[in-house]
């Protein structure tokens, strides 16, 4: 086959363009890249918690992709915040959770508005477990039974942590009796408490009347004898119903992703006005420093996107009971200003 | 009279003051507790000074101004500059390594007495093993983070 | 028998390698159990579950143990719980009994560690019941009655207390946690100061500073004489230093009891580790025939002191077994070793991990004698670090306690500047005559205290719920009275002493 001038000309310069960008981009990418060691501090103190294992499950793929050290250390969301302020060079990342910005939303001291402050990384996972609880041998079947209850005036305490996570859900409930049972929402009372074995507690001694809990540290609870002090049931996982069907079919413990199904929209249905059903998927992200060099941020999205494509993580992931999620950082920003903006109607509607 | 005995010890606490409930009792305890010290403790012990029987602590003691000013500020430094240097290394663990080997290396010539050649030897020895021994071990082996 | 099958090889040396770390984390001052634990939790995950629990368990006893001996030979905690070892121990060292006092607190160790363990295996799931009994309400009780120790504690009680409450006062700056279930709001500070003390000072650099820095700053005042190495050299070789099991004669109610009370506030979660020995010592103090020598160094004071906090090993187990719950923050630490490997913690965990459980069981007791062989026959040559000169420890003392500060919340610079503050501090504390010990068992306690009193009363809303609440409640206000008076008529007993004395 005659090989045309034309045709090699364009050849030539079309490798000639080529080698240019990459070596633009090389050169790019020199300068905009992670180097030395990286140390990714998350918003929890919890070595033991989802955070750490969902931030450790993906710094040690990306450590490997990527060729550098990277650590994962439990430092505290107000600590995590401050180191990354200081370090603009992307040799600190930072993971956290939808506490972020509901944090920001419900006025804790210590947290200010992450779209604004900081560049907010790819979504990696959710945690789909975040569920509410009665005791096995409570009144109340579901959670409608509850709503219905506080509509007809009687009290019905939450043990929840204030001011995050575990206040969101709570909120939702308030909000759907306001709609449905306008002025009655005040019958449903938060105690405010600490850590999961504190709103346990409160359950055992009968001090509240439903908590917030999780898939995780409840399940095994929820399959005691009825007549065991400790028995629970679950009545709502807030997660969507789309987020439960990827879990593993066996579920966790005992508890299949069928049962799991029930306690789900549309199965329970939380109003937010409008036909709308409130949800609340506790998702994992990335938090960079605002004046981090952009190529880093790319860099971090191409190698998580390969990482996903490859699929070993999503099987870590799922082992651990976390639903892979992979969105690369604008879209995931994109994505998450929009859900803050629903929770933070919500929030508004019952102040 | 009972429900006044019920209301005195009725507490309600509001959970956007929570915060303050607790601190403002023990502060009130600690002050009413510092007036009783003083009134026993202190007044009997400077009248005891005033008559020369007793003496200050700390200015009416003799004390060796070079060693504990200078472990003072010697501390300081180390704290200080391990921040600077470590910054220059992001999460490598020279920042502690470098200053360390200074610190320890200043501090126990601040603490020997007599400058012996065989002292110094071991002085110098241990200002480089020892932090180089903790560098490697935590920093490296258990990948702890390290300033 | 299938457990046997797991308990290989492997199994032995990885749980005594796990000791073996873990006393040399616990024993360098700044270091502790809990991140020994933390730093080899990533490792398990390629050892699988069983291996990886062989070697995190024998850490924790280790690391644990470890503890006592810089606390009896430097006067330096080398973990938390571990400081009531210092009443006793450290007065031993300086008359030259250091080795004698680390092999009584190995021994009360091993007891302690054994009596917790046998306690977790047979009563695992009966005792987590009874643990939740325990609501708010009583779980302040039980940190008041180890806050009655300060009283019992001090020279002048006036002034004892006044510390004491200086430590909570401390103890409370900073934001009252959202994690606790508080709103998050900082108190007892400026607003400039809100960056670095947001969550307060915490507690291991605070311990180490007031300790570690301050007895360095002490030192250095009176010149770094060589003359006190000599002293101490002593150790070594003092005469009537000998250990001998007849030590523990007449000791046996102390041993058998501190380790239940270790084991049982092990048990309970959030009341932590700390608490534990502090709770054993005031209950020595207060119920032996002749404790007026507490304090000033005697053996009974390290047998409660650390046959207890060997005890909380098991105790804290046991919520985490059969309650899914932490009972301290080295257990809170362990829990990710379950979950890296996608086994749940929970009431079912026993019965649906019978493996694991006989597994977790043999580790801990082949944990407990690894330590004490290790440590027994050690001993003789750990007890040499004193004779370390001066100029070469200290600053290698110091330099640990920057590596352990930093780690503990890995990796906050503020922590490291706490050990300066507090130094500094606890020499002031000290020159002025104030009392460090209530000092710090307030600071310890203060931020439980707060939660558990604030949250009681948030929840009934009266100050009759403490005494109404439970037949707890009332079994421990009584033990609170006993307790108070005892204190005062101790204090009026050595006052009369000491009349007696001038006059005389």
């Amino acid at each position: 086959m005659p090989v045309s001038k034309k045709t090699i000309v364009g050849l030539g310069s079309a490798v000639l363009m080529t080698s240019l960008t990459y070596g633009i981009g090389a050169a790019q990418a020199q300068e905009g890249q992670l180097r030395g060691n990286v140390r990714v501090v998350i918003g929890s103190t919890s070595t033991g918690g989802d955070t750490y294992q969902n931030s450790s499950i993906v710094v040690d793929q990306l450590s490997e992709k990527l060729d550098i050290n990277m650590k994962v250390d439990a430092v505290g969301a107000s600590s995590a915040f401050r180191t990354l302020d200081r370090d603009a060079r992307g040799n600190t990342l930072m993971i956290f959770h939808d506490q972020a910005y509901l944090g920001h939303l419900y006025g804790v001291e210590g947290y200010a508005d992450i779209f604004e402050k900081y560049t907010i990384g790819p979504t990696v996972a959710i945690n789909p477990g975040n569920a509410y609880l009665v005791p096995m041998d409570s009144p109340y079947e579901t959670l409608d039974d509850i709503i219905a209850a506080v509509g007809e005036g009687e009290t019905v305490r939450v043990a929840i942590q204030p001011g995050g996570v575990s206040e969101i859900g709570f909120s939702a409930l308030k909000n759907a009796i306001a709609i449905e049972h306008p002025g009655q929402e005040d019958n449903l009372v938060a105690v405010n408490t600490g850590s999961q074995s504190d709103k346990n507690q409160l359950l055992f001694d009968d001090q509240v009347d439903l908590i917030n809990g999780s898939v995780q540290a409840n399940e095994q609870y929820t399959r005691l004898p009825e007549e065991d002090q400790k028995a629970m049931r679950f009545v709502w996982l807030t997660a969507r119903q789309e987020t439960i069907q990827q879990a593993p079919e066996e579920g966790l413990g005992q508890t299949t992703r069928e049962q799991l199904l029930q306690h789900v929209e549309p199965n329970v249905h939380v109003t937010m006005g409008d036909d709308e059903t409130f949800t609340f998927d506790k998702e994992f992200f990335f938090l960079y420093n605002k004046d981090m060099d952009p190529g880093i941020v790319e860099q971090i999205d191409e190698a998580l996107a390969e990482i996903f494509e490859e699929g070993e993580i999503q099987e870590a992931q799922k082992s651990a009971f976390f639903i892979p999620n992979f969105r690369p950082s604008g879209e995931a920003s994109e994505y998450l200003e929009e859900k803050r903006s629903r929770y933070a109607e919500i929030i508004e509607n019952i102040q | 009279m009972e429900s006044g005995l019920s209301d005195l010890l009725s507490v309600s606490i509001d959970f956007g003051t929570s915060h303050l409930f607790f601190p403002t009792l023990i502060t009130w305890i600690m002050a009413v507790l510092f007036v009783l010290v003083v009134a026993t403790q202190v007044v009997p012990f400077l009248a005891a000074v005033k008559r020369g029987e007793r003496t200050l602590p700390i200015v009416g003691e003799s004390m060796d101004g070079l060693r504990f000013f200078g472990t003072l500020a010697l501390i300081a430094t180390y704290f200080y500059l391990m921040t600077v240097v470590g910054d220059m290394f992001p999460y490598t663990g020279y920042g502690f390594l470098f200053v360390s080997i200074p610190f320890v290396f200043l501090m126990s010539l601040l603490y020997l007495h007599e400058w012996t050649s065989k002292a110094l030897v071991i002085v110098t020895l241990n200002a480089f093993v020892a932090p180089s021994l903790a560098w490697l071990i935590l920093a490296k082996l258990f990948q702890i983070t390290l300033p | 028998m299938e457990i046997l099958s797991l308990l290989d090889v492997t199994f032995f040396l990885l749980t005594a390698l796990g000791a073996l770390v873990g006393i040399v984390f616990g024993a360098i001052p700044g270091m502790t159990a809990t991140m020994a634990v933390a730093v080899c939790l990533p490792l398990t995950y390629a050892l699988g579950l069983n291996h990886g629990l062989a070697l995190l368990l024998g850490l924790y006893v280790g690391g644990i143990s470890g503890g006592m001996v810089p606390a009896v030979l430097l006067n330096i905690p080398g973990t938390p719980s571990s400081i009531t070892t210092t009443f006793d121990g450290y007065p031993m060292a300086r008359r030259g009994e250091g080795e004698r006092a680390l092999k009584i607190s190995v021994v009360a160790s091993l007891v302690g560690g054994l009596i917790s363990a046998a306690v977790l295996f047979l009563f695992a799931p009966l005792l987590a019941d009874f643990s939740i009994k325990f609501s708010y309400i009583e779980k302040f009780l039980i940190i008041l009655l180890a806050l009655t120790v300060i009283a019992s504690l001090s020279n002048n009680m006036l002034v004892g207390i006044f510390s004491g409450v200086i430590g909570i006062w401390l103890s409370l700056i900073g934001d009252y946690s959202i994690s606790d279930g508080g709103n998050g709001k900082t108190r007892l500070m400026f607003d400039f100061m809100e960056p670095y003390l947001f969550e307060g000072f915490s507690l291991l650099p605070v311990l180490i500073g007031i300790f570690g820095i301050s007895t360095i700053l002490l030192e250095a005042e009176k010149g770094v004489k060589s003359d006190l190495t000599d002293e101490r050299v002593k150790i070594g070789k003092g005469a009537g230093a000998t250990f001998s099991l007849a030590l523990f004669k007449g000791r046996l109610t102390n041993l058998v009891r501190s380790s239940f009370i270790g084991t049982f506030v092990g048990m309970l979660p959030g009341v932590g580790g700390s608490a534990a020995s502090v709770l054993a010592y005031t209950q020595e103090k207060n119920l032996a025939r002749d404790s007026s020598q507490m304090g000033k160094g005697a053996p009974q004071g390290l047998i409660a002191s650390e046959s207890a906090n060997n005890a909380l090993t098991g105790g804290a187990l046991i919520p985490l077994l059969s309650l899914g719950i932490p009972g301290d923050s080295t257990t809170a630490v362990l829990i990710g070793a379950f979950t890296l490997q996608g086994i749940q913690v929970g009431p079912l965990f026993i019965p649906e991990n019978a493996e694991t459980w006989y597994v977790m069981m043999a580790a801990l007791i082949f944990a407990n004698f690894v330590m004490f062989f290790l440590m027994f026959y050690a001993i003789k040559y750990i007890a040499k670090v004193v004779m370390v000169p001066k100029h070469i420890l200290f600053p290698i003392i110091v330099m640990m306690c920057v590596v352990g500060a930093y780690a503990i919340n890995y990796g906050i610079m503020f922590d490291v500047w706490t050990l300066l503050i507090f130094g500094v501090l606890g020499y002031l504390i000290q020159k002025v005559g104030l009392e460090v010990a209530p000092l710090i068992i307030g600071f310890i306690l203060g931020s439980q205290a707060e939660v558990y009193f604030v949250k009681s009363l948030e929840s009934a809303g009266t100050l009759t719920i403490f005494f109404t609440k439970s037949p707890i409640a009332v079994v421990l206000w009584l033990l609170i009275l006993a307790s108070v008076v005892f204190s005062i008529t101790m204090s009026l007993k050595n006052r009369a002493k000491h009349r007696q004395e001038l006059l005389g």
